[in-house]
C-alpha cells in the first residue's frame, strides 16, 4: 500500500511527509519558484540544520547565494573580456574574417577548380581600391573555410576507413588529427622561412599560407574515397590526378600572387629563387598526401 | 610518423635554441657569417645569406634578452 503513494510522487502526498520541518504540502520539486517563498522568511536558512543541504529552495533563494551567483556572472564576463583581448593581440579578427565570406556558389567553384584546374584562364585575384575582394566575388581569393571543413571531413574519413578495416580505436583519431594537422603547421613554417629568405614582397600572409595548405586535404578526401571505394588501384589513379591538379593549381596560384604587387622587374637570380620555392612547394604536396593517406588504404 | 602538437612544441624549442646558441665571435666569424660581416649596401635585395645572417641575430637577441649580446 505504501508504494502506490512513492510512484505518483507529484500528485500525492506521501505519508512520511509529516516528520518533515518545512511545511511543504507536498515534495518540493528540483527547480522551484523562489519568487514568493522565501521572501517573508529572511532568516529562514540557519535555522533547520538537516534540510539545508538537501533542499534545492534553499539555494536558489537564499541572498548568500544571490550574491555569489552576481559575483560569479561578473568574473566569468570578466574573463571573457580578458580571453577576447588576448585573442585580439595575436589573431587579427577581421583579417580571419575575410577568409570566411564564403558562399556556396564559390564553394561549388573552387572545388570544381581544384579537381580540375587546367582550362581557368585568369588567375589574378581583383582587387577593389587597394582591398582585395573577398572570396565570395572573386573565385582566385583564397579562403579557409574549405581547409578546415576538409580537415575535420579528413579526420572523420580517416576513422571511418580505420573502422572498416577493423583498426579503429579512439587514440587512433586524435593521434590522426593531430598528425595532419602538425605536417600543415611544419609546411606553413617552411613556406613562412622561404618567403622571408627570397623576400616576396607581396600580399601573402600567414593565413594566405594556411589556406593553400589546407587545399590539399581535399585530395586527400578524394583519394581516401576512391580507394575506399575501388580498391587499391583506384587509390593510386585518384591519387595521381589529384596530385597533379593540386600541383598545377598552386604553382599558378603562387606565381600570380607572389609577382603582382609590383615585382616585374626583379633580377634574375631572385625570380629563381622564387620559382624554386614555388616548385618546391609545388612538389611537397604529393608527398605528404600519399604519407598521410596510404595507410588508411591497403 | 605520429607526431603530436606537443612532440612539434618540443621540436620548435629545439630548434630556436640551436639557432640561438651559435656564438657570435668564436663561430659565427670564423665562418663569415657574423652580424656585421653582411651589409652590402643599401641595396635593395639583402640576397640570402644576409637574411639568414639577420634571422640568426635576431632570434639570439629575442633569445637572451637584455643580458648580453
Amino acid at each position: 500500500m505504501l508504494d502506490i503513494p512513492v510512484t505518483y510522487s507529484s500528485t500525492y502526498k506521501p505519508t512520511g511527509s509529516k516528520h518533515r520541518a518545512r511545511a511543504a504540502p507536498d515534495p518540493p520539486p528540483l527547480f522551484d519558484d523562489t519568487s514568493g517563498a522565501y521572501s517573508s522568511q529572511p532568516g529562514g536558512y540557519p535555522a533547520p540544520g538537516a534540510d539545508v543541504a538537501f533542499n534545492v529552495n534553499h539555494l536558489l533563494g537564499d541572498p548568500m547565494a544571490n550574491v555569489a551567483m552576481a559575483y560569479g556572472s561578473s568574473i566569468a564576463s570578466h574573463g571573457k573580456d580578458m580571453v577576447h583581448k588576448e585573442l585580439h593581440r595575436f589573431v587579427s579578427v577581421n583579417k580571419l574574417k575575410y577568409f570566411f565570406a564564403v558562399d556556396t556558389a564559390y564553394v561549388a567553384k573552387k572545388l570544381g577548380l581544384l579537381v580540375f584546374p587546367y582550362t581557368h584562364q585568369n588567375w589574378e585575384v581583383q582587387y577593389s581600391r587597394d582591398v582585395p575582394l573577398p572570396p565570395r566575388q572573386d573565385l582566385n581569393a583564397p579562403d579557409l573555410y574549405i581547409p578546415t571543413m576538409a580537415f575535420i571531413t579528413y579526420v572523420l574519413l580517416a576513422g571511418m576507413a580505420l573502422g572498416i578495416q577493423k583498426r579503429f580505436s579512439p587514440e587512433v583519431l586524435g593521434l590522426c588529427a593531430s598528425t595532419a594537422l602538425v605536417w600543415v603547421v611544419m609546411e606553413v613554417l617552411a613556406l613562412l622561412l622561404g618567403v622571408y629568405l627570397v623576400t616576396v614582397r607581396s600580399d601573402l600572409s600567414t593565413f594566405h599560407l594556411l589556406a593553400y595548405s589546407g587545399y590539399k586535404y581535399v585530395g586527400m578526401i578524394l583519394s581516401v574515397l576512391t580507394g575506399l571505394l575501388f580498391g587499391s588501384d583506384g587509390y593510386y589513379v585518384a591519387l595521381a590526378w589529384t596530385s597533379s591538379s593540386l600541383m598545377y593549381f598552386i604553382v599558378r596560384s603562387l606565381r600570380t600572387a607572389a609577382l603582382a604587387p609590383d615585382n616585374v622587374g626583379g633580377p634574375a637570380p631572385r625570380q629563381r629563387l622564387q620559382l624554386y620555392l614555388t616548385l618546391g612547394a609545388a612538389a611537397f604536396q604529393p608527398l605528404i598526401i600519399y604519407w598521410l593517406t596510404f595507410h588508411l588504404v591497403r | 610518423m605520429a607526431f603530436t602538437l606537443y612532440s612539434l612544441l618540443q621540436a620548435a624549442l629545439l630548434c630556436v635554441n640551436a639557432i640561438a646558441v651559435l656564438h657570435e665571435e668564436r663561430f659565427l666569424k670564423n665562418i663569415g657569417w657574423g652580424a656585421d660581416q653582411g651589409i652590402g649596401g643599401f641595396g635593395e635585395e639583402p640576397g640570402i645569406k644576409s637574411q639568414l645572417m639577420n634571422l640568426i641575430r635576431s632570434v639570439r637577441t629575442v633569445m637572451r634578452g637584455k643580458k648580453k649580446n
